[in-house]
């Protein structure tokens, strides 16, 4: 079943178009790499089809419901119950607990402080990081730190996880540990992950890859707009 | 993509070194140890073995028969173990020479001067690249995995890694130089 | 949200946020304290006239303030006045610490926080803030209240300890505050919905300050000038204005030219910074030309509070200028009440002790706004030194931001709050009418045969004094605005040595 559909997806920044009519569907637990060179427009997908921006034109689709019409608050709690969102950090809030920051999406929702905290513990221990529930993120490595917003990002048992170059800022092998954990969690539970990063060696956990070059899906990944269009000179 | 050659003789010394063994088990653990590389063919190891012999690096430690055929087992004498250090300590030349096929292609199709079948072939390769780096991947990753199995991939998908981004920088580089000329 | 988690994560937050929130309480104390004297002042009740004719003073108390009711409502009005520098300080508060506080929001909304659910947090910690500080004010009133309370050797009252304002008007300050702290907070949040991509993406440039704040100075000035005439009209038809115009235009007018000089400020940083890189060599100044354009609204932010004292106070000395105008046009036409004119003035030494106090309260204001100003920026400063811009260049270009639109806002209030008092009162004068003078005696005058004859019309000559501009009083007024803000920016370059520290650079 389809979950994820773009259709004719425009999205400009000022004058600078970052987007220009992106189509692209994602089905139901299906792990997709979005690649390309860099500004090829690969954060702001992710950005549209989590419902984070708006696109300026074109549709985006949950479920063949158009999300992209709703208002803030009812994309807020889309993302809340249904998406998870892991970016490559300062995702999580400074001023709260390892534990509080990832029972913070079921807070949102209303879940009981008590209740929320066992549910964030179970994550933490899922991710190996449970011995660190109750430090703040300051007080973590990097490495850490993401494995508490990947916790964060699956607490809620999402169907789409968003992750845009979830191990940036890693190291080979911490990076590697935080996304093996993320892509089986995710398997494990039939959730579909969208993962944006500019690494073959990241790309190589997805299932398809799609490749973003200028604003446009390159189909092919053969660097121009128009493959292959009179190529002798 | 590894077109260097491994020193046959001298993984066999290192299988050894844990004890003596015949030449189908050394083969077995050969195979077990370095997962990813391409299996011994059991020619090849009786072949290394009697060389070794000859050198005095290994020597027959006994023979048994069990309703087959003969089975020497083989064990490293200190010469042998001598000489299995001085390779381990040794440091491999970087890249001596660059002599892949994949380089070699790339280089002699642009040489051909057909933009076109340079990124054609460019992308096909870049594909089936990435489907080898999303199986072994995958091989990594499955539960059953052991950490000689992690640790073999991780040596594969390093250089894929690096041959894809290698592909990716020369087809925009192709692309690049494709825009310069025909603008 | 469950109330408990809304309680958490609104008081979440770092060592500035706190220092906020106590700010805020103390604000929300100060105003709480001014409205509870303004009510108990009017909670005076005025006893009954035994007799037709009898004064209905309260002669238990020290001050002839308090003992006349014509003047208590004065009285709290001042005391009411005092309140908008102290909302004006707590705005100010508002701000400090801001960009830890939206980074936090927007990983928040990141988290899936609604818009709703961001301003409803930052609200209730405004609003929790300032229901402590209303507290703590009660707290300190009933206080002052225990201490005051014995009568001097004559059996006088010092304060008005003998009353209490009504209960529901006492909720109203203790409850009703915070909650236009939180409203006002919230209305302050919805323009700029935190985005959850806050932290990793800007904001869009936007275009400079237009002059749109000469437009409501104007409207200010207006409403002010209005009131004389517009009584004056309701006079000629034998009718009075309805009680409310003359307040309302009063709050409205001073409001809008309060708001139109806060606001002008930003054009004037914005204008100053442009010019300033035209023509200003130095690093410093050029530092400090950049810093001015990029944020014009900084200068509104910091200098508030205090544009509001000096308005006040600007205002003050027009209408101390009119009463000693008018005492002059007493001795003038020889009406001998230079008692009562003296009386005025010496009442505006009140008002004048009210300015000093509330300027007081503005610069307090202003080092919370600067050394929040020098916190914020401490990366970027940092960053300067490590590059190798002397710390010396960064203390001058941060003494440039702040004199040099602080200078000419000054001035602005100034003008204006004189301009406004002068369109208040206008120029006092006497005569300029003509009177009937029979020189007969009674018989003749009332009889309407023979009236005309001894009857003449005498022009009663026109006296006017035109008060004076008071430039003395004015210029201490700026002098002493001008010296805050150095004093301030001195205690704020304190603090940039301790927050260039190349160190900072590694914080997070």
């Amino acid at each position: 079943m389809t979950y994820l559909q773009a259709r004719g997806v425009v999205r400009s920044y000022g004058p600078t178009p970052a987007l220009r009519g992106v189509n692209l569907d994602i089905a139901e637990g299906e792990v997709v790499a979005v690649t390309g060179p860099s500004g090829g427009g690969k954060s702001t997908l992710l950005h549209c089809l989590a419902g984070i921006l708006r696109p300026d034109a074109g549709e985006v689709r949950w479920r063949g419901e158009r999300i992209d019409t709703w208002s803030e608050a009812a994309r807020s709690r889309l993302r809340r119950s249904t998406f998870g969102v892991l970016f490559q950090f300062g995702q999580l809030v400074a001023e709260l607990t390892a534990a509080e920051n990832v029972a913070l999406p079921l807070l949102l929702a209303g879940t009981g402080r008590r209740e929320a905290r066992t549910a964030a513990l179970t994550w933490l221990e899922r991710l190996g990081v449970a011995d660190l529930a109750d430090n703040r993120p300051g007080e973590m490595s990097g490495g850490q730190q993401q494995r508490c917003a990947t916790a964060r990002a699956l607490v809620t048992e999402p169907r789409v996880l968003f992750a845009d170059e979830p191990t940036g800022a890693l190291d080979t092998l911490t990076g590697e540990q935080v996304l093996t954990s993320l892509v089986r969690l995710a398997r494990e539970q039939g959730t579909s992950v969208v993962l944006v990063t500019h690494e073959p060696r990241i790309a190589g956990y997805a299932d398809r890859e799609v490749v973003l070059r200028d604003g446009v899906v390159d189909h092919g990944g053969l660097g121009l707009e128009t493959p292959l269009a009179g190529g002798r000179r | 993509m590894n077109s260097e050659r491994v020193s046959v003789p001298h993984v066999l010394l290192g299988l050894l070194a844990a004890g003596p063994r015949h030449g189908y088990e050394l083969k077995r653990a050969h195979d077990e140890r370095l997962p990813q590389a391409r299996p011994l063919a059991y020619g090849q190891v009786y072949a290394s073995l009697g060389r070794l012999q000859r050198d005095g690096l290994v020597v027959a430690a006994g023979q048994e028969r069990e309703g087959g055929p003969d089975r020497t087992a083989y064990a490293l004498t200190d010469e042998g173990r001598a000489a299995l250090n001085r390779w381990l300590a040794e440091t491999e030349l970087p890249m001596p020479y660059v002599s892949s096929t994949l380089f070699a292609k790339v280089a002699v199709a642009l040489l051909v001067d057909d933009v076109d079948r340079t990124r054609s072939y460019l992308a096909a390769q870049r594909q089936a690249h990435t489907a080898r780096l999303r199986e072994l991947t995958a091989a990594k990753t499955a539960l059953s995995a052991s950490l000689d199995d992690v640790v073999a991939a991780d040596y594969a998908i390093a250089h894929l890694d690096a041959d894809l981004r290698w592909l990716q920088t020369t087809l925009d580089r192709v692309a690049d130089w494709h825009r310069e000329v025909h603008s | 949200m469950r109330p408990s988690t809304l309680l958490r994560l609104a008081v979440a937050g770092t060592a500035t946020d706190t220092v906020r929130v106590v700010l805020t309480a103390v604000s929300a104390a100060l105003a709480t304290l001014a409205g509870l004297a303004a009510l108990t002042v009017l909670a005076i009740p005025t006893p009954p006239a035994v007799e037709e004719g009898d004064v209905r003073w309260s002669e238990q108390y020290a001050s002839q303030l308090l003992v006349e009711p014509g003047l208590r409502g004065g009285t709290a009005f001042a005391s009411l006045l005092l309140i908008i520098p102290v909302l004006a300080l707590a705005g100010q508060c508002a701000r400090l610490g801001a960009p830890a506080r939206d980074r936090r929001l927007a990983a928040l909304r990141l988290a899936g926080a609604t818009p709703g659910q961001v301003i409803r947090l930052a609200a209730g910690e405004t609003g929790l803030a300032a229901l402590l500080g209303t507290a703590a004010g009660t707290a300190i009133y009933f206080g002052v209240r225990e201490v005051f309370d014995t009568p001097d050797e004559r059996g006088r009252l010092v304060l008005p300890t003998d009353v209490l304002p009504a209960s529901g008007a006492f909720a109203a300050v203790l409850f009703g505050l915070p909650v236009v702290a939180a409203l006002a907070t919230a209305l302050i949040l919805r323009g700029v919905t935190v985005s959850p991509l806050g932290v990793v993406r800007g904001r869009q440039r936007e275009r400079g300050p237009r002059p749109w704040a000469g437009v409501l100075i104007g409207l200010g000035l207006a409403a002010f000038a209005a009131i004389g005439p517009v009584n004056r009209w309701y006079a000629t038809r034998d009718t009075r204005p309805p009680e409310w115009l003359t307040p309302a235009l009063l709050m409205a007018g001073g409001l809008a030219a309060l708001v139109g000089v806060v606001l002008g400020t930003g054009w004037i940083s914005y204008v100053t910074g442009r010019l300033l890189r035209r023509w200003a060599r130095r690093p410093a100044v050029l530092l400090a030309a950049a810093r001015l354009t990029a944020d014009p609204w900084a200068g509104s932010r910091t200098f508030a509070a205090l544009l509001a004292a000096v308005l006040f106070g600007a205002g003050a000395a027009g209408l101390r200028s009119y009463f000693e105008a008018a005492a002059e046009l007493e001795r003038r036409g020889g009406g001998g009440l230079a008692g009562n004119g003296g009386f005025y003035l010496s009442t505006m030494d009140l008002v004048d002790l009210a300015v000093a106090v509330a300027m007081v309260v503005a610069s307090g204001g202003l080092v919370v706004a600067l050394v929040e100003g020098i916190t914020a920026r401490r990366r970027a400063y940092a960053a300067l030194v490590a590059t190798g811009v002397p710390r010396a260049t960064v203390g001058r270009s941060i003494a440039w931001q702040a004199l040099a639109p602080a200078v000419p806002a000054v001035a602005l209030a100034l003008t204006v709050g004189m301009l406004l008092a002068r369109g208040l009162f206008g120029t006092p004068s006497s005569g300029g009418y003509r009177s009937e003078v029979c020189d007969a005696g009674e018989q003749l005058c009332t009889d309407p045969a023979t009236r005309e004859q001894y009857t003449r019309v005498e022009v009663e000559p026109l006296i006017s004094v035109t008060p004076d501009v008071p430039l003395g009083h004015l210029a201490w007024l700026g002098t002493g605005a001008v010296a805050a803000v150095l004093v301030t920016v001195a205690v704020g370059l304190l603090f940039l040595r301790a927050g260039t520290a190349v160190e900072e650079l590694r914080a997070t």
